[in-house]
């Protein structure tokens, strides 16, 4: 490095150089910086024109089940099974379906030892000619950490959607340094109806290293193909979003749900094109099924008072039935009951006021039928849901117009 | 809401970490000694060889876990202070005080918006189709002009970079935000204000003790001049 005073003395030098022979050629570096800068402006310019003229500019909204018939409807139970568990796995939790081609359904959980445990794994069954298929592996932490380039501590819970090209998505929590307060959302997509998955991407969801959003709840159909998935936080503080995505499953869009700190699990229903509401598990003291509602198509979203259900602190699942009446599969917190040892199915007509249906599983104190999940295929209702800790259990129902709910 | 590609995103996380880990391990160097060329380019090239290791062998695997990727400011300001180094530039100008206090306040309120305290959705404009792209070039501009200009021309440069990145790929999220600060950044510069105020403190302190006393004695040559009678015509 050289002193200033010695630098000094040789741009002095060539300065008089330069004066006594004018053929040396002068460099002009701040021109040449300016030129630089005002190309690289411009590129950026027309990347950001290209993006943006190849960009959707309206939001979708919900789109609502064609209404086969409206009214009161009675569902009969069809059949009650176990969804076969993998080989020597004792712990299976959070289960999702997702419907296929042909009345098929798909159903993804998470198995291992037990939660958070190292070897806990995604699972995929295929419900087909009324009895499931040998389970199978679809994503792990090794497989996942692999495809992202950096590592994955520990799986999670999986939400799946099937897009109307026929392709499964598949949300997957994926923590990083942390516990479930860490979690990312990995994205895979299958195009063979989920016998084999490619990892996408991580969803961007926050600023803190990316971390402390989960996903748990099912998504909602778009007008234009496209989904919302909802997604939740939970650092500390609780809170709803909502990611939307287009038909080809780009993330388009990331909102909070309300203002509240202390609900997640959103259940979204679309209850017209522009109302929708999100039923909330509840981490606060009250103690009571919270509530959030949009009244311009998911925009813009204001928390409402807490619906008259016990809810202590449990997720819950809910549809609007293509006779236009809502289902909502929840626990239900009797006296002589803990958080989870009930799990109900209500109907409402307008999503404030519930009846009980039925108790789906009823057990004693200490007893857990949790995590459920809703489906509706044809004229069949599919209900999935964590039975003991040990297995995901699964309840089909047929939905007939006329009866008394 | 437009996302990079997943293998952008591993390239640049890779080299991103390579050079915020090269820029971590010279300011380890001890500082009585400049360090050499040849040392910086041997840690440059040390720390990309061990991100391009496969699997768990590469820092790379770990530091995305916990942090997954970092911003396109924090890679231009570590750059900025590895070419500082090359140069033999002790004193730092890479994370001047009007960066910082930007940053630091700018953080705080994103942080707080995503922990949940606020609900402002700050984060959420980041991903926006029009604004975010928007303020993007304007930033840019701002930055031509610094560096034309000649003012903070290290900063303007490493901002630039990281909202060409944004433009161009939309490194390393799509997200504007995670372009412009992550919490290591944001503890930077924390870290840079802090030691500024202390310097100052220090600063303030050191003229404080180099003041001399007053003279208890008043004497006539401490009068003000205008009390003495001066005139170079009449005498």
């Amino acid at each position: 490095m050289l002193e200033p005073a010695v630098q000094d003395a040789k741009l002095g030098s060539l300065f008089w150089k330069r004066m006594e022979n004018p053929q040396i050629p002068q460099p002009r570096p701040r021109n040449l910086v300016l030129l630089g800068c005002v190309l690289l402006v411009l590129l950026m310019l027309g990347a950001e024109g290209v993006r943006w003229s190849r960009s959707a500019h309206a939001a979708a909204q919900p789109s609502l089940a064609g209404a086969l018939h409206r009214g009161p409807v009675t569902l009969t139970e069809l059949s009650s099974t176990h969804i076969p568990a993998p080989h020597g796995m004792p712990s299976a939790h959070a289960s999702s379906m997702t419907p296929l081609p042909g009345n098929r359904m798909l159903a993804f959980w998470w198995a291992g030892s037990r939660e958070s445990g190292p070897d806990v794994k995604v699972y995929a069954s295929t419900w087909a000619n009324g009895a499931w298929s040998a389970p199978w592996m679809v994503a792990s932490r090794e497989s996942l950490g692999e495809a992202l380039g950096f590592g994955v501590r520990r799986i999670g819970n999986p939400v799946a959607w099937t897009d109307r090209d026929g392709k499964i998505h598949l949300y997957v929590v994926a923590t990083g340094l942390g516990g479930w307060a860490a979690s990312r959302i990995a994205h895979i997509v299958s195009t063979d109806q989920g016998a084999s998955f490619r990892v996408r991407r991580v969803l961007p969801t926050s600023p803190l290293f990316n971390t402390s959003a989960l996903v748990r709840t099912s998504p909602l159909a778009l007008s234009d193909g496209g989904w919302w998935l909802p997604v939740y936080f939970e650092i500390g503080n609780k809170y709803p979003m909502l990611m939307a995505f287009d038909a080809q499953g780009n993330p388009t869009s990331l909102a909070r749900i309300g203002s509240s700190t202390s609900t997640l699990q959103p259940a979204i229903v679309a209850v017209s094109k522009t109302e929708v509401r999100a039923l909330l598990r509840d981490d606060s003291e009250a103690r009571r099924m919270q509530h959030a509602a949009s009244n311009d198509g998911g925009a813009s979203w204001h928390d409402l008072p807490a619906l008259d259900l016990p809810n202590h602190n449990t997720s819950m699942a809910a549809i609007r039935l293509s006779s236009g009446q809502f289902l909502m599969l929840h626990n239900h917190a009797a006296d002589d009951a803990s958080a989870r040892s009930v799990l109900r199915l209500s109907i409402s007509d307008d999503m404030r006021s519930w009846r009980t249906v039925a108790d789906i599983a009823k057990g004693k104190a200490g007893d857990e039928f949790s995590y459920p999940t809703l489906q509706q295929v044809g004229d069949e209702l599919h209900v999935t849901y964590t039975w003991q800790r040990q297995a995901i259990a699964h309840h089909r129902y047929r939905i007939q117009a006329g009866g008394t709910i | 809401m437009n996302l990079p590609d997943l293998s952008l995103q591993i390239l640049y996380g890779r080299l991103g970490w390579a050079v915020v880990l090269a820029t971590l391990l010279c300011a380890l160097w001890r500082r009585s000694a400049p360090m050499s060329r040849v040392a910086l380019a041997a840690v440059m090239a040390l720390s990309l060889a061990a991100m391009a290791l496969p699997g768990e062998l590469s820092p790379a695997w770990w530091l995305g876990l916990a942090f997954q990727y970092p911003s396109g400011l924090l890679v231009g300001c570590c750059l900025l202070r590895l070419a500082e180094r090359w140069h033999g530039i002790r004193r730092s100008a890479v994370m001047p005080q009007a960066l910082a206090g930007v940053l630091v306040v700018s953080g705080g309120l994103l942080y707080l918006d995503a922990v949940g305290i606020l609900a402002r959705g700050f984060y959420y404009a980041g991903f926006g189709q029009a604004a975010a792209p928007l303020f993007g070039i304007a930033a840019a501009i701002v930055c031509v002009l610094a560096i034309v200009r000649g003012h903070a021309r290290g900063p303007a440069a490493s901002l630039l970079g990281a909202l060409a990145l944004f433009a161009l790929l939309r490194l390393p999220t799509g997200n504007l935000w995670d372009a412009l600060i992550d919490p290591l950044l944001w503890a930077w510069a924390v870290a840079a204000l802090l030691a500024a105020a202390l310097r100052r403190s220090g600063r303030r302190a050191a003229d404080r003790r180099l003041e001399p006393e007053p003279d208890p004695v008043a004497t006539p040559a401490l009068q003000p001049l205008a009390a003495e009678h001066f005139s170079s015509v009449k005498e």
